[in-house]
């Protein structure tokens, strides 16, 4: 166990040590994990319920098989019993690396310490965990700067003034905390925005749409929502047009084609899109890059978001973005 | 029964009777004290109407279930299950791959077929529980899970958006289903439907006093010549139709069909009926206790959002109100054994 912590620390100070953009090689440092042996990439996200999470999977798949692995995807439904059980199921599956979308920040240091033990590099994406030094690579969107940069668009749709509701995801969701509080480090700094109504809508649909409705009965004066993810944003939108409010101001996050649509008919001001088609691809290349000698260089590396409003509606599409100039 | 001894216990009894009823007043009044008088316009009604709809339309169907001494737990997947079919089938068709062509069908066809599809799904919880003798709370589970996984097959996980049906096929009004008719919901109109409905059949029909009887001592039912499989399987078909009818209403509200639409719906739909007075043992129960029961989910739910109770707080407060019923059913029928007792005695 000491000479596994020694490695753990060697490598976290490779890790500090790799800021200076030099690549950190496998020969330099304590050996890097080998794997389990076999030729397969695991891939454990979420629910695929949700096209997000889909996303996450088959790019994944894609990207590996061109790679030349075979690839076993799976869900662990946001439950992390379940997670440590795929966990183990891949380490008993001999896989070569996995990659995670984890099912909780404190919850899934368990699982991805146990691959680590057993020599099989953990990549994981879109959420973090609350430990350093275990998995290999940590790529996620940059929650803060999209949540920020969306707000801005939101506040010059408002034009700087006027009441607004809010939907909160599942409060004990890190995501939705920091999602909430970026767009109020960006809007609490006009004096004319005023939140009258906070509530959690579990990033929820059909939650999203009666709270909306709740919301527009007792504070009718609203003329703006912000929403913790497209899919509560889509639900408000649609309580707002059966309610023939066409005035409200909604934004979302995610970047999902369904919010898309309703940027593009004039429904819905933006959304921030997590480029999840590019961070998956990035963990897939690590991965491979890592199981041929070379570490990446830093463990934590932040994806920035990329606004999405009615000017670049256009450029997305299946949460992969093309930029304006390469169309 | 109407003697003087007993009519302290007769006042408390129709006070115990009345219980869900005074509940909902008494939220009514505690939101419009504290909302002001918004809570009591038509429009916010309207909307708690509209809400209460969806798993108060649930809870009819699982009334009848509840009453014979089952449950059913599948009636969140099946809305969800449901919403998907209809989704599918507005915008892709159904493709006839032998033919090589792809039917898109009327907005009445694709109703009648989900209702269909709803009471197949009962008729197979139905005979599994029935024939094949699995317990009601492990073969709904069964199929719960079954449901929800052919949910996300259906598209793979994705979601059908902006479900409106093509003017060149004929197949659009799907949405009437989640708009309003005359300034009321639709949805509430097919909630007022199916609670009449259901009152008769309860109430008026032979089939309601099966139900009844089948729930009440299921042998004694059986010797007296009552098929007790059949009226089985029938209830479950029942809350599979309804079911049906949420997941289409659902759909259309949101124009969207999600496949995890519906997801613990059940809990609310069962939480409804109990608080509505029926017993989990089976035998007793009512339609309008049910409605009732919906109504005071809805009024707590709605009342708590509008004013601003975290959502944290809004589930304590539910459980306390389930919890809170259930004993006063069951003081209820405490007293109300005492009181048969009484009777017989004096009467002697």
């Amino acid at each position: 166990m000491k000479a596994r912590k020694a490695m753990a620390l060697a490598m976290t100070a490779a890790m500090v040590g790799g800021l200076m953009t030099v690549p950190v090689m496998a020969e330099d440092n304590a050996e890097l994990l080998p794997g389990g042996g076999s030729n397969i990439i695991y891939c454990i996200t979420p629910s695929t319920s949700n096209p997000f999470f889909n996303t996450e999977q088959v790019i994944a798949k894609e990207k590996a098989e061109e790679l030349g692995y075979e690839v076993k995807c799976a869900s662990h439904d946001d439950d992390a019993a379940t997670q440590l059980e795929l966990f183990e199921a891949a380490i008993n599956d001999g896989a070569a690396a996995i990659i995670c979308d984890n099912a909780g920040a404190d919850a899934s240091i368990e699982a991805v310490q146990k691959a680590y033990d057993a020599g099989i590099p953990t990549f994981l994406i879109d959420r973090e965990i609350n430990q350093s030094g275990l998995a290999v690579a940590q790529i996620v969107a940059d929650n803060a700067q999209g949540a920020a940069a969306i707000a801005e668009v939101w506040v010059e749709a408002m034009n700087y003034e006027g009441k607004y509701a809010e939907l909160l995801g599942l409060e004990s969701d890190t995501n939705c905390q920091v999602r909430s509080d970026n767009y109020h480090s960006v809007i609490d700094e006009y004096e004319d925005l005023e939140m009258v109504a906070q509530q959690s809508a579990n990033w929820d649909q059909t939650e999203a749409y009666e709270k909306t409705e709740a919301i527009l009965q007792s504070n009718p004066e609203i003329t703006g929502i912000i929403c913790g993810n497209d899919t509560m944003a889509c639900g408000a939108v649609q309580a707002c047009l059966d309610a023939g409010r066409n005035d409200i101001k909604i934004i979302g996050l995610d970047g999902s084609d369904e919010a898309n649509a309703y940027i593009k008919s004039g429904d819905m001001v933006g959304t921030a899109l997590q480029q999840i088609a590019l961070i998956t691809e990035m963990a897939v290349e690590q991965a491979d890059a890592y199981l041929k000698g070379t570490a990446p260089e830093e463990e934590k590396q932040l994806v920035p978001c990329v606004a999405i409003t009615a000017d670049n509606t256009d450029c997305l599409n299946a949460f992969v973005y093309t930029e304006p100039e390469a169309k | 029964m109407n003697n003087k001894k007993s009519n302290n216990n007769q006042l408390l009894m129709t006070l115990l009777k009345g219980r869900t009823f005074i509940v909902l007043v008494l939220l009514v009044i505690f939101f419009t004290i504290v909302k002001g008088t918004t809570f009591l316009s038509a429009s916010t009604l309207t909307m708690v109407a509209k809400h209460v709809a969806l798993y108060g339309i649930l809870a009819l169907g699982m009334t009848f279930v509840i009453i014979t001494g089952g449950i059913d737990l599948s009636v969140g997947s099946v809305v969800g299950l449901v919403g998907m079919l209809a989704g599918g089938m507005i915008q892709e068709g159904i493709t006839l791959k032998f033919a090589g062509v792809t039917l898109y069908f009327s907005v009445p066809v694709i109703i009648i077929t989900m209702l269909v599809v709803g009471c197949i799904i009962g008729a197979v919880n139905g005979l599994i529980v029935t024939k094949l003798g699995v317990a009601p709370f492990i073969a709904t589970l069964g199929t719960m899970y079954i449901c929800r996984g052919f949910a996300n097959l259906r598209s793979n996980g994705a979601t059908f958006s902006d479900i409106k049906g093509y003017d060149g096929l004929g197949n659009t009004g799907f949405k009437i289903l989640g708009s309003n008719i005359a300034g009321i919901p639709t949805g509430v109109y097919i909630f007022a439907v199916l609670a009449i409905i259901s009152v008769i059949i309860l109430k008026k029909l032979p089939f309601g006093w099966y139900v009844l009887a089948v729930g009440g001592n299921e042998k004694s039912a059986r010797l007296s010549g009552i098929k007790a499989d059949k009226i089985k399987i029938i209830v479950y078909m029942i809350s599979g139709f309804c079911a049906a009818w949420v997941g289409m209403i659902n759909t259309a509200q949101l124009s969207a069909a999600h496949p995890a639409s519906g997801d613990g719906w059940e809990m609310n739909a069962i939480a409804a009926t109990v608080l509505g007075g029926t017993s989990m043992s089976g035998g007793s129960g009512t339609i309008i206790g049910t409605v009732v029961g919906a109504f005071v989910i809805g009024v707590i739910n709605d009342g708590m959002t509008m004013c601003g109770v975290s959502e944290f707080w809004q589930k304590v407060i539910r459980g306390l109100v389930i919890i809170l019923a259930v004993v006063i059913d069951q003081t209820q029928r405490n007293l109300q054994a005492k009181m048969a007792l009484q009777a017989r005695n004096e009467n002697k």
